[in-house]
């Protein structure tokens, strides 16, 4: 399937250098380099073919600046790599936020970076940093920010207008789980912009990542994305042994995916707290952390912390689960799928909350491309798309398991499907243990210092908001050239402004409650 | 006082009632309110502490205000970046004295994980823009922890503690 579409690619987009790659060793099928002339061509192509960008980044090879475009499709898996050089001092490049409307947020990431400058991009103001950087933060060598720049950059200022007025939701408020600071401009009790700025928790973990080994690394995925701490971990640990060709134990492989799934539920659950908590029901929050609270200590009996886990290696686990890891797990299934049931009747069929959630928020199915947002949030449009299924990567193609889908993709699909998602993450864990092999959990002689091949390589998995992917390039030295995160939640985020528009200020905080943000993962 | 200032948090009053302030004292130390204020992953941990468990209510610090002006205690759990430094002054100086700082976990002490060589954007220690009055360590740390922190901070308020500690025997 995958080959005819690439020879479809390759015959259509002729005069640009196309090659085919190797999947199973790079995480992606297509390599094309484009010129500054024929960029917009090939990204058109790729929407028009229905493609999202999954990802744009750029890497800083010193001689030249390399920006990366990773495009996937829904409908089959089919990751094409795009690459566009240019000149290392006054970078331009052609923008591509007028055909995705998620390049926006990539461009200005891009450019307050690496002072790349977007030809056409509306409003290249700072999105993550503040005026108080004068040099390019990822850049090799230390780049100035000339004065030019700085007042390009530092020029958003929410204006007063006449019948309308300015709030700033956040970065301190209850609702926003953590720092995120949204503008919005009011008429009234009604949105009509929302603006968030972003990097109030920016902890500069792409930088980390240049400075620290492979293996020093390991902690830092999990202060990323803390409540699903474990799916991070697992997509920078499955990354680097793709890069590095080497091959896991299948218990550890079962091992993983038992934990992940824990893990998923526990975040579901912490999320199920905040949302009612922001729609003004406080008594859901106190089920759902005692529930969690129950995982915590089946999770902590392995990885031995209660919430940053740092439990996989390059290759295996840090230490065995135990037959007393397996009971706790038996009784917790038991014990959760009762609840849920609980669930239903407190949360499910209450009124209250039927009527805060149901028809607001719609995201509809064709727009979703434009943002490539992923997770429990596409699901609920309808569109069964889900990395375990399409990429499967421990052992999920092992285990057979359904996907949940929604129909209209408003706040009670979105509702839905995390607490459908929730029960089959149970089956999963009934079904890893039943199967469980026995054997190692380590892969036998891996090198204590790792130094991967020359190269790149992009790594997805399904954390619990979404796509995660790790793009590495490597060096051959033993810390990682680059790595770039692929967060879920900054893609989800996007849409918010097009979905809080012309509604109540209470409808958007119901839509901002349901996508679930994480913070640090947004802000990396 | 200072001098144009109403600056009571940094010098102790000219007049002192002593019986009546420690009775407030002792008031103030068995009802602190926290302000809501997560910042990251011990934002959590937090949670954890206020929820069933672990039940922070037990102490009287159980009500968590949105609001900086209804609250005594800000328990600052995560990390403090250079953009979020003005607005966490900010806040702390919108409560109204008597007021306490906890920093909870690495990052709020020193900076923790987040301060190495070439960073640009982390505040390494949130004792850099306000006074604190407790520092609690641990990546993050445990409910547990947060609990013996509070009680560190009771003892500073009231000069006594409310439970004997648990004797070191190694």
């Amino acid at each position: 399937m995958v080959k005819k579409t690439l020879e479809d690619i390759k015959n259509t987009l002729k005069g640009v250098d196309a090659s085919e790659i190797s999947y199973a060793e790079r995480g992606y099928h297509l390599a094309i380099e484009a010129q500054k002339g024929s960029l917009i061509g090939v990204v058109e192509f790729f929407a028009d073919k229905g493609f999202y960008l999954a990802d744009l980044c750029c890497v800083d090879y010193a001689e030249y600046l390399e920006l990366v475009y990773l495009f996937n499709n829904f409908k089959e898996l089919c990751r094409v790599k795009v690459t566009l050089k240019v000149e290392p001092d006054k970078p331009v490049a052609p923008t591509i936020s007028h055909i995705y409307t998620m390049a926006h947020w990539y461009e200005r990431e891009i450019h307050e970076f690496f002072g790349v400058y977007f030809e056409g991009h509306q409003k290249l103001t700072y999105l993550f940093l503040h005026n108080g950087i004068d040099c390019y933060p990822l850049r090799k060598n230390r780049v100035p920010v000339t004065d030019d720049d700085k007042k390009l950059l530092d020029s958003f200022k929410p204006e007063e207008e006449e019948d309308a007025f300015f709030i700033n939701l956040g970065p301190q408020h209850p609702s926003t789980h953590g720092v995120l600071r949204v503008v919005l401009k009011m008429d009234g009790e009604y949105i009509l912009s929302a603006e968030p700025v972003l990097g109030y928790l920016h902890r500069m973990h792409e930088k980390m990542a240049e400075n620290r080994s492979y293996q020093q690394f390991l902690p830092n995925p999990a202060r990323m994305d803390y409540p699903g701490a474990l799916l991070f971990n697992l997509a920078h640990v499955a990354a680097v042994e793709k890069l590095c060709g080497i091959e896991v134990p299948e218990r550890a492989q079962y091992i993983r995916t038992i934990t992940c799934e824990l893990n998923r539920i526990s975040s579901h659950l912490l999320w199920i707290g905040a949302f009612l908590g922001d729609l003004g029901g406080l008594t859901p929050f106190l089920y759902a952390f005692d529930d969690r609270e129950n995982i915590l200590d089946i999770l902590e009996s392995a990885t031995g912390s209660r919430l940053t886990y740092c439990y996989f290696r390059f290759g295996g686990l840090y230490n065995d689960i135990d037959d007393t890891f397996i009971d706790m797990t038996k009784k917790f299934i038991k014990r959760m799928h009762e609840r849920l049931g609980m669930y239903e009747k407190l949360i499910t069929k209450n009124v209250i909350f039927i009527n805060r959630v149901r028809g607001i928020g719609i995201l509809e199915q064709s727009e979703v491309p434009k943002y490539g947002c992923s997770g429990p949030i596409i699901r609920s449009t309808g569109m069964p798309f889900d990395i375990r299924k399409v990429e499967p990567y421990a052992a999920y193609d092992k285990i057979d398991f359904e996907i949940p889908t929604g129909k209209t993709g408003d706040n009670m699909d979105r509702y839905m499907v995390r607490m459908k998602e929730m029960e089959i993450s149970l089956n999963i864990v009934e079904k890893a243990i039943e199967k469980l092999p026995s054997g190692p959990i380590n892969a036998e002689k891996v090198p204590k210092k790792l130094k991967p091949p020359k190269g790149d390589v992009y790594h997805a998995v399904e954390s619990t908001r979404g796509e995660t992917g790790v793009y590495i390039v490597s060096d051959e030295s033993d810390k990682p050239y680059r790595m770039r995160w692929r967060v879920p939640s900054f893609s989800n985020l996007m849409t918010f402004p097009a979905l809080a528009q012309r509604t109540l200020l209470a409808d958007a905080i119901a839509t901002m409650g349901s996508f679930d943000l994480v913070i640090p993962e947004i802000d990396r | 006082m200072g001098k144009g200032g109403f600056h009571l948090e940094t010098k102790d009053p000219i007049i002192k009632f002593a019986v009546v302030e420690k009775i407030l004292n002792l008031a103030r130390a068995n009802s602190l309110w926290p302000m809501t204020f997560g910042l990251a992953c011990c934002a959590i941990e937090m949670m954890s502490t206020a929820m069933a468990r672990f039940d922070i209510d037990r102490f009287g610090a159980g009500i968590f205000r949105a609001s900086p002006r209804q609250s005594d205690l800000m328990i600052v759990s995560g990390t403090v970046t250079k953009k979020m430094a003005p607005t966490l002054v900010t806040l702390y100086e919108q409560m109204p004295s008597p007021k306490w700082v906890i920093a909870m976990g690495n990052c709020a002490i020193s900076g923790g994980p987040f301060a190495f060589e070439g960073q640009y954007n982390v505040v390494e220690g949130v004792d850099l823009l306000v006074p604190v009055d407790v520092y609690i360590p641990g990546c993050p740390p445990r409910p547990e922890g947060l609990l013996e922190g509070l009680m560190k901070l009771e003892e500073k308020i009231t000069g006594t503690r409310r439970f004997p500690t648990v004797e070191q025997k190694w």
